[in-house]
């Protein structure tokens, strides 16, 4: 369990993080999503205790994180791929990991088989790929055993492979009880990875809620809807405001919801062939989102 | 802090910048004994012990640059977070590596010493011998207090070159910029980290006009002290700053 209640860091006029309360249970992954600059890394590095919040606190189990004896047995954390020694072997970087933390050295040996860097781990960290880095990181992140992950941007520069590795790697971990913290950009991926969603923009917290409420309760009300009087009921429905657009084969219909159309439909005799309320896209739902919160708007050229 | 220390040690034997700085600082003093006991290149009245390890002030800059790279190397990648998210009481990751670095700069320096005033022996004749004990441990207690120097001015300026910079200049400058100040070269030059080491091995160069009258030893203890007050300082930085 992650806590995080009233969470502020202020750098001069800047409030990056803006009183962020939210919390992150065990037993699912949950997603962090945010545009660029909404304070995710900031909001990450506070709770592993690189950063001192301005006011607010964070807890990993109930506990300040800089408390914990042996923090990498607690709370496994990947911040940035690039954060190693290029010049170290991945082996090494993983050995003076679990010394620090008094984890047995046999645990190097299995985060190397569980990542698939057995056969890479004599080489120097600076001569791996990204998504080789990222593996390694997510080594270093499971070596202590966590019941608590969290994860930077996990999937950057890995292939569909190693995505879909992460994605299954992720499931399994919650799947065991284990809290799985993950950001990402990369929307249609944490589609599929997270069960619930944490969304910030402007260092403030947007929403809180399953993955599937979010998708619901924010795709707004448009349905499919095929007739063979296709023209009359669009008609209909355009006359009680809603707002009626051609679709292959049929009409779109938004702004009314699926059991009102069913209801006009049944009142004026209509057949209907189909009526499908139509869900966005968490890319959709996000981008409409966030658009009022993004702080480095790109200028249309 | 045994956890802290093993990890800190597998971190700076696992990396090539932290291998070879020591690497060389132990071969400097002998190669330049060899040179100074081929060349008979030293001022005539200097001892052999003096003459032996001309090279140990080089070697002193080594040390400086070696606690520099400790600790600074971390910042350049990035993985200071690493480190402070593994061990999150900072003030004890530092001084392990004080302590490591200290050790390791002290080891090397009393060997590499040891061995130049030997091969010095072997190579200049015709002059006094001068007195290597105990002069030699406080030696080797100047390239500690130098590496100390160097790792709390990277934990300060978290910038490799910045940091080796100012390690090279507080070394250097002084004996450089010291004769302009006319009386007061002896407080400026004499306060500088390779003061202690030239009245140590007792070289000509140190004379009471440049060097101030101070003895060796206390001499010695200025350095410790100012290395230590700045290990201080920066571990209560880093124990307060955002990593």
């Amino acid at each position: 369990m992650i806590e995080v209640t009233d969470l502020t860091k202020r750098y001069g006029n800047t409030l990056a993080v803006d009183a962020l309360s939210f919390r992150v249970r065990p037993g699912s992954v949950t997603g962090f999503l945010g545009p660029n600059g909404a304070g995710k890394s900031t909001t990450i590095r506070m709770i592993v205790g690189l950063d001192a919040p301005t006011t607010g606190t964070a807890t990993v189990g109930g506990r300040d994180y800089r408390t914990l004896p042996e923090p990498l047995r607690a709370v496994g954390t990947l911040l940035d791929a690039g954060a190693m020694h290029g010049g170290r072997r991945a082996r090494d970087h993983l050995r003076w990991l679990a010394h620090s933390n008094g984890i047995p050295a046999r645990r190097v040996g299995e985060v190397l088989d569980l990542t698939g860097l057995t056969a890479a781990a004599g080489r120097r960290a600076g001569e791996f790929s990204l998504g080789m880095r990222q593996r390694l990181g997510i080594a270093a992140a499971l070596l202590g055993d966590p019941a608590v992950l969290i994860l930077d941007e996990p999937v950057n520069g890995l292939d569909t492979e190693g995505i879909r590795w992460v994605r299954g790697l992720l499931r399994d971990l919650a799947a065991e009880g284990r809290t799985v913290f993950l950001s990402s950009h990369l929307m249609s991926e944490m589609e599929q990875t997270a069960d619930r969603l944490i969304v910030i923009g402007r260092g403030r917290l947007l929403a809180d809620t399953g993955m599937r409420e979010f998708i619901e309760r924010h795709s707004g009300e448009r349905c499919r809807v095929r007739s063979p009087e296709q023209v009359r009921l669009g008609g209909l429905l355009a006359a009680r405001g809603a707002d009626v657009r051609p679709d292959t084969g049929g009409l779109r219909a938004g702004g009314l919801p699926a059991a009102e159309i069913g209801a006009i439909a049944a009142a004026h005799g209509i057949v209907l062939h189909e009526l499908t309320p139509l869900l966005s896209s968490l890319e959709e739902v996000y981008t409409r989102m966030t658009e009022t919160a993004v702080e480095y708007r790109g200028r249309a050229a | 802090m045994r956890k802290v220390l093993h990890a800190e040690w597998t971190k700076a034997r696992t990396v090539r910048s932290t291998t070879l700085t020591p690497l060389v600082m132990a071969l400097l003093t002998p190669a330049l004994a060899v040179f100074v006991g081929l060349t008979g290149s030293l001022h005539p009245t200097d001892s052999v012990f003096a003459g032996s390890l001309t090279g140990s002030v080089p070697a002193q800059i080594t040390a400086g640059i070696f606690g520099v790279l400790v600790v600074s190397g971390e910042y350049g990648t990035r993985m200071i977070d690493v480190t402070f998210a593994a061990c999150p009481r900072r003030g004890r990751v530092l001084l392990a590596k004080a302590l490591l670095a200290a050790a390791v700069t002290f080891v090397i320096g009393l060997a590499s010493c040891a061995a130049a005033y030997g091969l010095g022996t072997l190579l200049l004749a015709d002059r006094p011998q001068g007195e290597p004990m105990p002069a030699l441990a406080g030696v080797a207690l100047c390239f500690a207090a130098a590496t100390l120097l160097g790792l709390a001015l990277g934990a300060l300026l978290r910038h490799s070159a910045g940091a080796i910079t100012a390690v090279i200049g507080l070394m250097l400058v002084p004996s450089l910029f010291g004769p302009l100040f006319g009386d007061l070269q002896r407080w400026i030059t004499g306060a500088a980290p390779p003061a202690p080491l030239q009245k140590l091995i007792g070289i000509s160069d140190a004379s009471a006009a440049a060097t101030g009258s101070l003895g060796g030893w206390p001499s010695l203890a200025l350095l410790l002290a100012y290395s230590l007050l700045a290990l201080a300082a920066a571990v209560l930085v880093v124990r307060r700053r955002d990593a």
